[in-house]
């Protein structure tokens, strides 16, 4: 991302101001986000709620542990959300890329400032409010243990990350895709799937939970959340700690070598 | 007559400018062979030919650019001329390192730069006539203070060239207005601040005045003029009003096809495809006389055109030569105007 060049933060820092300042500025999306977590939070805990009847545990996992994972992965699909492909279509499809590419700073750079702005505006706006929402109408997602909790915070980080990166190397079709739109709903749905935000990976049948755990999606959401809940002992989890740091160092290089190789490719459109 | 005037003043200029600007031999802007090659998928026809290209697309390959070579000395205005689609924005976009060329090499102050495009376009300005590169969601200000912090411009650097341009376009007025809410001629000020407020020493327009009203032109061809006079700018614009070219520009290159047919100053353009003029002259009959030195062009009722060549004779000695031999009612000197040059430079191969 450097290029020999001195990492210019004062102008990252101001993309991600001006990027709070503007999605406060827009009230409108932000009841919709909430009203549209909410309906899966519910939806998704009184499913769970139903198919616990009659059991106390299923797989080693309690109901109320059940409840908080529905909770804190609601709460984090809201953190996830990215625009960096939205973006990188729109600005290819408008041809404001060349005046992106026009700047002395790396690209994705403000890609990434804008999108973590936005992340930072959405914690307050909607985080939050599921939370307390959450807590008030399903009960308050306690994690198992402060030091869980403080593991937490790191693998959250290095899942935003991934995630990002993640978004951020499929965006790079759209400089040679013309359409990408479906791609990107097609993705954003699958990762949800595979990587336990809505169904966790103890319920997948043992082959695909195994193939599951080698790819990076589960290092999205299922990793967290099993720390969160104190699923598995100390050991496991660091170990998967580690599994996670790998994958974000894979996607990392592979998003530098994709992101210069594509912008010696710009195709403007039209002018 | 006017015109007469104007031509005058400006072949002053033109030597000047010229002669001052070739004589140092460090170039700005180089450009050496330059070529750039477009695969696009071939569609064909209809449905069928829909259906086909989802299966197997055929490639096509245009050569936007073909061999262009061309070097701009600093402080020059150079205007970029040709039909839509003849290569002048793929050019520049290849010269701001936005796109990278299929073959030759360009150099902007000794770098390239597609090479190393963050460290070129810090001395580089640009302007897209179509397009804007403020923040829609933003007032101007912010837009500003943005590129501040990009191009981390000193606060006093960035108050006084702010200052200096406001004296210009008169942005304090429309600062603190959401840029999505500012007519195109407002907008249009707002982006040549933009592209200016780290004193670049290369500016690139492309079609800056597009779309604008006469109030709007005159504005942007005052700042590109000033900005060339105080800060000693290198410009090159592309456009298709020739008034941008007659009022800014000391040398024009016209592209077509992907490479370049002139390159020069307007005036010899000028004198070169056009090289006469045309009298009208309204006798009181229908009878014109015959004159050595100019070819009866035209003749209706009363009326007759000839046309001169602009070396052979002036046009009162024309006058007075044809009033001697029969008398006359009235007179108008015909220029063959920029446009028709340009048009018949355009079609020329």
């Amino acid at each position: 991302m450097c290029n020999g060049l001195a990492v210019n933060w004062r102008a990252f820092f101001y993309v991600y101001k001006t990027r709070i300042q503007k999605t406060l500025a827009y009230r409108f999306d932000v009841y919709g986000n909430i009203i549209w977590q909410c309906i899966v939070m519910f939806a998704t805990a009184y499913f769970w709620k139903a198919l616990y009847t009659g059991y106390d545990t299923v797989k080693g996992v309690q109901v109320e542990d059940m409840m908080t994972y529905t909770i804190v992965s609601s709460m984090m699909s809201l953190f996830f959300i990215t625009f960096v492909e939205q973006r990188v279509i729109q600005s290819v499809e408008k041809g404001t890329v060349a005046t992106d590419m026009l700047k002395p700073i790396p690209l994705f750079g403000i890609y990434f400032f804008e999108d973590l702005g936005y992340t930072t505006s959405l914690i307050v706006q909607n985080v939050i409010p599921i939370f307390i929402i959450g807590s008030i109408f399903i009960g308050v997602p306690v994690p198992h243990s402060t030091f869980m909790l403080l593991l937490f915070i790191p693998s959250v980080i290095m899942a935003y990350m991934i995630n990002w990166l993640f978004a951020a190397c499929f965006s790079t079709w759209a400089f040679t895709a013309i359409n990408m739109n479906p791609m990107v709903q097609v993705k954003k749905h699958l990762i949800r799937l595979l990587s336990g935000c809505i169904i966790p990976m103890w319920f997948f049948p043992e082959w695909l939970s195994d193939i599951l755990n080698v790819l990076p999606f589960v290092y999205i959401y299922q990793l967290p959340l099993d720390i969160y809940i104190g699923k598995y002992e100390m050991g496991i989890l660091l170990q998967k700690m580690g599994i996670q740091a790998l994958w974000l160092l894979v996607l990392w290089c592979l998003f530098v070598y994709l992101q210069k190789r594509v912008t010696k490719h710009v195709l403007v459109q039209g002018g | 007559m006017l015109w007469e005037k104007y031509k005058s003043t400006m072949k002053i200029t033109v030597n000047e400018k010229c002669s001052s600007a070739y004589r140092k031999s460090d170039h700005m802007i180089q450009v050496k062979n330059l070529k750039k090659n477009y695969v696009i998928a071939k569609k064909e026809k209809g449905l069928g030919g829909a259906i086909k290209s989802l299966v197997k697309s055929e490639k096509q390959t245009i050569e936007a650019v073909k061999d262009i070579s061309f070097q701009i000395a600093k402080g020059e205005i150079v205007a970029f001329l040709g039909p839509n689609g003849a290569g002048k924005s793929t050019t520049v976009k290849m010269m701001s390192g936005i796109l990278t060329p299929t073959s030759g090499k360009i150099f902007i102050n000794g770098k390239e730069p597609y090479q190393n495009r963050k460290e070129v376009v810090k001395d580089l300005g640009v302007v897209f006539g179509q397009r804007t590169q403020l923040n829609w969601d933003l007032r101007l200000g912010e837009s500003f203070e943005l590129l501040r912090h990009v191009y981390q411009i000193d606060k006093e650097t960035y108050e006084q060239n702010l200052q200096v341009m406001d004296n210009i376009l008169g942005i304090s007025e429309i600062i603190d207005i959401p840029v999505r809410q500012l007519s195109l001629g407002q907008r249009m000020r707002g982006d040549l601040v933009a592209a200016m407020l780290h004193s670049p020493s290369v500016l690139f327009l492309d079609e800056p005045t597009i779309g604008l009203d006469v109030d709007g032109k005159y504005a942007i061809r005052k700042f590109i003029k000033e900005i060339n006079r105080v800060k000693g700018t290198t410009v090159i614009l592309t456009t298709h009003d020739l008034g941008d070219v007659q009022e800014l520009c000391k040398r024009l290159i016209i592209i077509n096809h992907g490479t370049i047919i002139e390159d020069g100053p307007l005036e010899e353009l000028v004198e070169r495809i056009a090289p006469y003029k045309d009298l009208v002259v309204e006798f009181y009959d229908e009878e014109a006389v015959e004159h050595p030195k100019a070819q009866l062009h035209k003749q209706k009722g009363n009326v007759a055109k000839y046309r001169f060549q602009k070396a052979d004779i002036t046009a009162a000695q024309l006058i007075q030569e044809i009033s001697e031999k029969k008398s006359i009612k009235d007179v108008a000197i015909e220029e063959v105007t920029i446009d028709d040059i340009i048009r018949i430079a355009y079609h020329r191969e």
